[in-house]
């Protein structure tokens, strides 16, 4: 990770805020910190919670204006997509705890935890990985069929992500099972087209068969059954959704997702 | 200081104190209304306010637009009361989340930018009782009905 | 591991001699090359080190007066005007008495456009049955990518092939170049021609280039003309911005006063200049394919880029390209000149005889018809692991 990128954060945010880095992306990096951006700290928010960072850094290549014009559009974006969601019930992403546009920050709340015998962060692809040995037990079966519905939910509400790949499903502890929870609304969009849904469906498709491809054919099972559940709970109209869903998903599969072109 | 007053600063922002204090039973809101211009506070109404985390994101809110970009209002208190509202509207947001005729419980935020000023004495002109500034003190005197009305956009309600 | 010495060369040489046809756009271009038999190539994955020598590259382009673009119908009579003599011309330069001794005749079998395609086709059938030398069809996107990999040297590369006919984000992977990204509608190369009808500047040597030279002498860099941005998650699309900059320039020369973009609202002073156009639909194309380009190394972790195509010899486009490489783990940009950037007869030919030399040429004459529609991922990529 460019230490460039670090110290360029770090100074707009001071040395009150210190941030690990976690991740990074083409246009993203990802840091946590134990200071709240904003929240007076004589509260009782428990002394170890963490809270994210999501920064897009500047980018050298391109023209200042463009760069500060398209981290400020996709900043903002990003955050009232987030804003939004959150509003549907019983959908399940991160809440948003603050946006500087000008910075090309949001600040979200911490999801997940560390599983347990060095599986890793607790997203969809590790949680798999985990119960490799036992992959069609009732709580895996649960967990995909509950994935599905989360899925379900946004296309109903006629929202894509855009870049749903096991990474970007964090699992969060609810009793004895776990709740799926979208992340990363980078790539997302409010969207009406059968097409953009497709793609959501065909690209976790490929991310589980492509990382699991053994135990795949179930698991994508699960999930269009968790999926269809939420059409089928809005009687016929919402099967009919479903069905012309489900005929453009197969085309997208067919074609690899990428369209026909002249030349 | 006078009473009880939520003092902090943001951490980034480290060149303001933050003053917020609640009162309830207020007397004089008819005569805050009239001098609202002059009096360099911020007095909301407590029914739009149902937790410190809204109030304390609007100041956020408030501070990063003035440092990174251009205030929208005329002091930053007023900016404050703009950041509550969803909408950029000015003159909606002081209307709906500012204090009413016959507003009686208040919330005052008054931010002090410390190399020009000097420190807050606690004196917001306001004849109420000082109330400890907390969740439960803001969700109290919270009107749930209101805050659907004005902090969600229309087209979700 | 792949072999490519399977299929020895004729009369026992210890070299394969190729000729390659191209003619999907305006561009006709004859190249012979020559291929050492190398042991390394036995067994291994070196289809990018195949030490070839250029034995001719000649080229003719259709050029069309300034404002106009081409025809497939006029492309296709130049061809068919041309081919003959640009054979000729090649095949002394590369000093062949004897043309029955060439390995195979390579030609582009797509994407492109349908009649001049068709005209290329025929001089290569022409050709084979002449001197009884077999015919391997290329796709043309594969053939940028196998000269680009082998001037360069680049062995593994995310590719970006930009030309007036394609834009794309290639990746190898299992045998086959998928594409990661691609434009949604039209070309970048295409976006930049039309413009430059629009600006009524000369074709020659390509509208691309003098829109680069005008864009170079934009003097008023900081206050860029902002245009629309629109990269959709790992594709883009041009033609949103393609007519707005068009509306833009035709409004500058109507000297439209009411559009206070490009005329001061008081004085009616023009603010923007051609060249300030030029300047900022560069910056802002550019930005978006190097944002594309970007995302798909991000995904296969990758940190080196080839550029390909017309498109590529855009020397701001390599800069751009350049800086975000070097801003990814001290990356690497490659980019060829122009001898290879802009379609020729060399990358068919070794693109081909790459194939060739894998045992897949063309069996019977009914397998050479060309065709529009050629996606980079349908070619199975015989010679590499």
């Amino acid at each position: 990770m460019s230490a460039e990128i670090i110290a360029s954060i770090a100074d707009v945010l001071t040395d009150n805020i210190p941030l690990t880095p976690i991740s990074q992306g083409a246009e993203a990096v990802v840091f946590t910190s134990p200071v709240h951006p904003y929240l007076p700290k004589n509260r009782t928010d428990g002394d170890d919670k963490l809270y994210i960072l999501k920064y897009r850094p500047e980018k050298k290549y391109r023209h200042p204006v463009i760069d500060k014009t398209l981290t400020k559009h996709r900043t903002l974006g990003e955050s009232r997509l987030l804003a939004k969601l959150r509003l549907i019930d019983g959908l399940n992403v991160p809440k948003l705890i603050g946006c500087d546009p000008y910075h090309g920050c949001i600040w979200l709340e911490f999801l997940g935890e560390d599983l347990p015998n060095g599986h890793g962060f607790s997203n969809l692809k590790n949680f798999l990985w985990m119960n490799a040995s036992d992959p069609y037990s009732d709580l895996v079966r649960d967990t995909m069929i509950n994935v599905g519905k989360q899925i379900g939910l946004m296309h109903w509400n006629d929202y894509c992500h855009g870049d749903l790949t096991t990474s970007n499903i964090v699992l969060v502890r609810a009793g004895e099972d776990w709740q799926p929870y979208l992340i990363d609304f980078g790539l997302g969009s409010i969207s009406t087209l059968v097409e953009d849904k497709g793609v959501d469906l065909y690209v976790l498709e490929r991310a589980i068969i492509s990382t699991h491809s053994s135990f795949a054919n179930r698991y994508n099972l699960w999930v269009l059954e968790g999926f269809k559940s939420v059409f089928e709970s809005h009687g016929k109209a919402g099967l009919g959704k479903y069905k012309d869903l489900i005929r453009r998903f197969e085309e997208v599969r067919l074609r690899g997702r990428k369209r026909s072109m002249i030349g | 200081m006078a009473g009880i007053v939520l003092k902090y600063k943001i951490p980034q922002f480290q060149e303001y104190t933050i003053h917020v204090q609640k009162y309830n039973n207020v007397t004089n809101s008819s005569e805050l209304r009239s001098k609202l211009a002059e009096l360099p506070f911020a007095y909301i109404d407590s029914k739009t306010v149902i937790s410190v985390e809204q109030l304390s994101s609007a100041i956020y809110k408030a501070i990063l637009e003035t440092e990174y970009n251009r205030m929208r209002t005329r002091t930053i208190h007023s900016e404050c009361i703009l950041s509550l509202s969803p909408s950029s509207n000015i003159g909606d947001a002081l209307n709906r989340f500012g204090i009413k005729e016959g507003t009686t419980d208040i919330i005052v935020i008054k931010i002090i930018e410390d190399s020009n000023e000097e420190p807050y004495d606690g004196n917001a002109s306001v004849d109420g009782d000082l109330v400890p500034v907390s969740d439960d003190e803001f969700s109290t005197s919270a009107d749930k009905e209101i805050i659907k009305t004005v902090c969600i956009p229309c087209d979700k309600l | 591991m792949v072999n490519l010495n399977g299929i020895p060369p004729r009369g026992k040489r210890n070299y394969y001699l190729a000729i390659g046809l191209e003619g999907s756009a305006n561009k006709l271009g004859v190249g012979i090359i020559k291929h050492p038999v190398l042991e390394k190539h036995e067994d291994s994955d070196l289809s990018y080190e195949c030490d070839v020598e250029i034995l001719a590259n000649i080229r003719d382009t259709y050029v069309t007066p300034p404002g106009e673009g081409f025809l497939p119908r006029d492309t296709a009579r130049h061809h068919r005007n041309w081919v003959v003599r640009i054979i000729r011309k090649a095949l002394t330069e590369a000093k062949i008495d004897d043309p029955t001794k060439i390995d195979v005749i390579c030609f582009t079998r797509g994407p492109g456009m349908g009649a001049p395609l068709h005209c290329v086709v025929i001089a290569a059938r022409t050709l084979s049955l002449m001197w009884d030398i077999p015919l391997v069809g290329v796709n043309h996107c594969v053939g940028h990518i196998e000269m680009g990999r082998e001037i360069t040297g680049a062995k593994n590369p995310v590719v970006l092939y930009v030309s007036g006919g394609n834009t794309q984000v290639i990746a190898y992977s299992e045998k086959r170049y998928r594409i990661f990204g691609e434009t949604l509608d039209i070309a970048i190369g295409n976006c930049l021609d039309r413009f430059a009808r629009t600006l009524k500047i000369p074709n020659a040597p390509s509208p691309g280039y003098n829109i680069e030279q005008l864009a170079k002498q934009c003097k008023n860099k900081e206050k860029l003309v902002v245009l629309p941005y629109t990269v959709k998650g790992m594709d883009l699309s041009m033609s949103g911005i393609l007519q707005y900059i068009d509306t833009l320039a035709k409004d500058l020369f109507k000297k439209n006063l009411k559009n206070k973009l490009l005329f001061d609202s008081r004085t009616g002073e023009q603010l923007v200049t051609v060249e300030d156009l030029c300047y900022s639909l560069q910056e802002n194309l550019f930005a978006m394919l190097v944002e594309i380009t970007e995302r798909a190394m991000a995904h296969v972790n990758s940190n080196q880029v080839l550029i390909v195509g017309g498109v590529g010899c855009n020397v701001r486009l390599q800069e751009m390209m350049a800086q975000m490489c070097k801003d990814r783990s001290n990356g690497q940009v490659h980019a060829t000149d122009d001898r290879f950037c802009i379609d020729n007869g060399v990358m068919i030919a070794q693109a081909g005889l790459l194939e060739y030399r894998t045992g897949h040429f063309v069996k019977d004459l009914s397998e050479t018809i060309v065709t529009q529609k050629f996606r980079t991922d349908e070619v199975y990529i015989a010679w590499r692991e």
